[in-house]
């Protein structure tokens, strides 16, 4: 029965790294951009969250579609007049630039919202139903919904519409997008746009779990990374499939291992994954 | 013993064979040169031999010891070097300092200390001709100039046997007769070749032999008289039809 | 690669006048110039794995706790001497760097990127939750009474570290480094063994970082896993290498003094305003000088012509 529990746990919480790592998955997908900063997205979203509460009372899940719009024109403003600069750099630049981004925006929090530990705790926060004997919370099913309605709108966006097409072309063959019209530093802004959007649903969701404070998207970014790579880059399946299997392993090593070791156990699956199947659980063979 | 014996070389990627059952012997001095359609499998050849693939079957043995398995730069030690069909410069250096990587890391090893490797590197640049833009920054370099510094920059090794991959790709005529007499002075000065080209009088006139290879297999290989009226190859490259058209 | 001779002769001669220094400069200069000192030696080392070889590691900061936390079990479990102490802290941080590179080295651009912060924030949390490294409370060390010995541990490890980058600008090492930045697959079939090299350049980096954070625990007497494995000494000591002229010899010991200088003049409240100015650096520099001062120094222009030309350069 306790494994019962472990593993609704973990599915539970790997739901939200899913969507955490969607958004950093498209952006690399598509510009190849490893955003150091996503954590940082994610940092914001949470605090957005946070501040709509604690100053106006909103509901987190009520807000979070405001949280989702402003985070997505912050993302396409900082794509489009900051990080299209830099588009054709080696790799090296680009990563130290989102690096550099991830600072200012730690520290800018810092600053005006203070280290504090912050929470969002709404009136419902501790309500559980029990199912046999294992115990949910209500808020922890309620967001593993959110992060599936908001995962499937997102495949919906990229698979059917016009614009996710011009997004998928634009990943796949640069060029072709180009002279069939695309513009290609708006598509790219409106893709980073998508990412930070889901980064802050992401964020939003998380606060109403775990404390807030403005470090607390180091050890996101290692996550999403690990999970974007388990699940096979490139594919947004893979990145909700890995999302689901971190969640279980820590669930697992948490309750068996011990709580002590979060990141270790991100970053032995990681190793783990790139010695023995580099594409990923889900991307095809010599597509890495 | 023939200097390098391949035997059964196979590469399969996924349920393609890129090289399938190759062998060949190369004997000491001479030139094999080495021909076939795009696609045919040439330079998966060289990237196998040379250790920059894995074997899927077969092996290659040189001076009688097997290469399988070897890393690049072992099998570079040995004396066994390449040139890049796509031309691989260091950009940020000079072309002086491209050739000494050469010198210092090649056969057996290499000069160890730096200055006798600048000798040796400029001496193999007069030898290519490129003897004047020692000091230019590779990066500004033509494509001519471009493909004689790579070939510097292999032959600095010292090698035994030397794989040019379509070193004259992109060359005028006239620079390619003058890359047909840096290769015959190649070899006269003791490395034994293998060239991939698509100029056929550049493989007539160098080619001690030939070989074929079409859809990964070797098709035939002979004299350079033999292999190029050969109908199979003709139909190879161009069509069975026109093979059958010029028959008629 | 040429020898200069008159930037040789100016160093020499600011190291003598630095030597000379401690005595007669002020505490807060001196404890200033160890800083400065400590920056740029870990830039220096970051510049043989980053700036030589063309591996960028995020997470060098590894090894400095690394290196700070083996020298200060050393120095207080076990009651070493520093002189004992010191080197084999920068013994273990090289072992360890050599040992996490032979499998992490075998990945490339971007996975190795994040690997490397992987390690640094696995290390953290290790030495978190172990007892031999007081765990969450940190070290203690003892209390000296000068930190003028700091000075020049901290200025002979920055020296050294220098000399090993002048080194492997005119060397066979060098060469073989400079190929496989420039293109491994090239350097491998020219002889280059490239795993072997890739690893004893990273345990090179590892254990200079490793010596400067074994000066450093005991000139700070306090460490604990937050101090000594911060994401912001990684980005320090990468900004002053690229702001400086990554591989180039001098190009980080010239960032690291100019940057921390400037960071030093700025901050005098928040720790966060210095890292926010290090932030914004990072975007200024990768934007408007990714070759860094170095490259205007060669050219001899300083040009806004030159920065905007850059900025254009990379762009969609």
């Amino acid at each position: 029965m306790l494994a019962l529990q472990v593993l609704i746990n973990g599915i539970l919480l790997g739901g939200l790294y899913g969507l955490m790592a969607l958004g950093m998955s498209l952006i690399w997908g598509v510009m190849n951009i490893v955003n150091i900063a996503h954590g940082a997205l994610i940092m914001l979203g949470a605090y957005l969250t946070f501040w709509l509460f604690t100053l106006w009372g909103w509901d987190p899940f009520v807000s979070l579609p405001v949280t989702i719009a402003l985070l997505f024109v912050y993302g396409y403003c900082l794509q489009r007049y900051l990080l299209n600069l830099i588009v054709r750099a080696q790799l090296f630049l680009t990563l130290l630039i989102t690096f550099g981004v991830e600072v200012v925006m730690v520290n800018l929090v810092r600053v005006a919202w203070s280290s504090d530990l912050r929470q969002v705790t709404p009136a419902y926060a501790g309500a559980h139903f029990k199912v046999g004997g294992i115990t949910v919370p209500y808020v922890r099913l309620w967001v593993f919904l959110t992060t599936v309605i908001l995962s499937v709108t997102f495949l919906l966006i990229l698979e059917k519409t016009r614009l996710g097409r011009a997004i998928r072309a634009t990943s796949e063959e640069l060029r072709a997008a180009r002279l069939a019209g695309i513009p290609v530093a708006h598509i790219y802004a409106i893709t980073f746009g998508l990412g930070a959007a889901l980064a802050g649903a992401a964020g939003g969701l998380w606060g109403m779990l775990f404390p807030i404070t403005p470090i607390m998207g180091g050890g996101l970014t290692l996550k999403s990374f690990v999970v974007a790579v388990l699940g096979g880059l490139g594919t947004m399946m893979g990145a909700i499939v890995g999302g689901l299997v971190l969640g279980i392993a820590e669930s697992f090593s948490a309750t068996y291992l011990g709580p002590t070791y979060p990141n270790a156990i991100s970053f032995g699956l990681l190793v783990l994954i790139l010695i023995v199947r580099p594409t990923g659980l889900v991307g095809r063979r010599g597509s890495a | 013993m023939a200097l390098l014996e391949a035997r059964g070389v196979t590469k399969r990627f996924g349920g393609l064979a890129a090289v399938a059952d190759v062998s060949f012997d190369l004997r000491d001095g001479e030139i094999l040169g080495l021909i076939g359609p795009n696609g045919s499998g040439k330079t998966t050849l060289v990237n196998v031999i040379t250790g920059a693939a894995g074997y899927s079957a077969g092996d290659v043995l040189f001076r009688g010891d097997s290469l399988r398995g070897l890393p690049p730069y072992a099998i570079g030690r040995l004396g066994v070097s390449r040139t890049f069909q796509i031309v691989k410069p260091f950009r940020n250096l000079t072309v002086v300092e491209n050739v000494m990587v050469g010198a210092l890391f090649g056969a057996r090893g290499g000069a160890r200390v730096l200055a006798a490797a600048r000798g040796l590197a400029e001496e193999v640049l007069d030898f290519v001709a490129l003897g004047h833009r020692a000091d230019a920054p590779a990066e500004g370099l033509n494509v001519p100039e471009r493909k004689r510094m790579e070939l510097a920059r292999a032959l600095a090794m010292r090698p035994t046997v030397l794989f040019l991959d379509e070193v004259m790709a992109g060359l005028n005529p006239s620079e390619i007769d003058a890359a047909v007499g840096l290769i015959k002075r190649i070899r006269d000065r003791g490395t034994t070749l293998v060239v991939i080209e698509h100029v056929m009088k550049a493989i007539r006139e160098l080619s001690d032999r030939i070989m074929v290879l079409f859809h990964g297999e070797k098709l035939t290989e002979g004299t350079p008289e033999e292999v190029l009226t050969n109908p199979e190859v003709v139909s190879a490259y161009l069509g069975r039809r026109f093979a059958e058209q010029s028959r008629a | 690669m040429k020898t200069r001779w008159a930037p040789v002769a100016a160093g020499v001669v600011v190291l003598a006048v630095l030597a000379a220094a401690p005595a007669a400069l002020s505490p807060f200069l001196v404890q200033f110039l160890i800083n400065l000192f400590m920056l740029a030696a870990l830039a220096e080392s970051w510049n043989i794995i980053g700036g030589f070889t063309g591996y960028a590691s995020f997470g060098n900061v590894a090894f400095f706790g690394v290196g700070a936390y083996a020298t200060g079990i050393l120095l207080t479990r076990a009651a070493w001497p520093l002189a004992l102490a010191l080197p084999a802290g920068g013994a273990v941080a090289m072992l360890f760097a050599g040992l996490i590179g032979m499998p992490i080295l075998r990945l490339k651009g971007h996975y190795f990127a994040i690997a490397t912060l992987g390690v640094a924030e696995t290390m953290r949390e290790i030495v978190y939750n172990l007892e031999i490294t007081g765990a969450g409370t940190g070290l203690v060390m003892p209390i000296s009474r000068s930190p003028i010995p700091f000075f020049y541990l901290m200025l002979g490890i920055l020296v050294a570290a220098t000399l090993v980058n002048r080194w492997l600008s005119a060397s066979r090492f060098g060469y073989g480094l400079i190929a496989i930045r420039e293109d491994e697959d090239a350097a491998a079939a020219m002889g280059i063994n490239t795993p072997l090299y890739k690893t004893l350049a990273f345990a090179l980096s590892g254990a200079f970082a490793g010596l400067a954070g074994g000066v450093f625990a005991d000139w700070i007497t306090f460490i604990d896993p937050d101090g000594v494995f911060k994401v912001s000494t990684t980005i320090q000591m990468i900004i002053m290498a690229v702001f400086g002229g990554m591989g180039t010899v001098v190009g980080p010991l010239l960032g690291a003094v100019v940057l921390a200088s400037i960071s030093e003049l700025l901050s005098t409240q928040l720790v966060s305003l210095a890292e926010l100015f290090n932030g914004l650096v990072v975007i200024l520099v990768v934007l408007f000088m990714p070759k860094g001062l170095a490259e205007f120094i060669r050219k001899r222009e300083f040009s806004v012509r030159q920065l905007v030309r850059n900025l254009r350069e990379y762009r969609v």
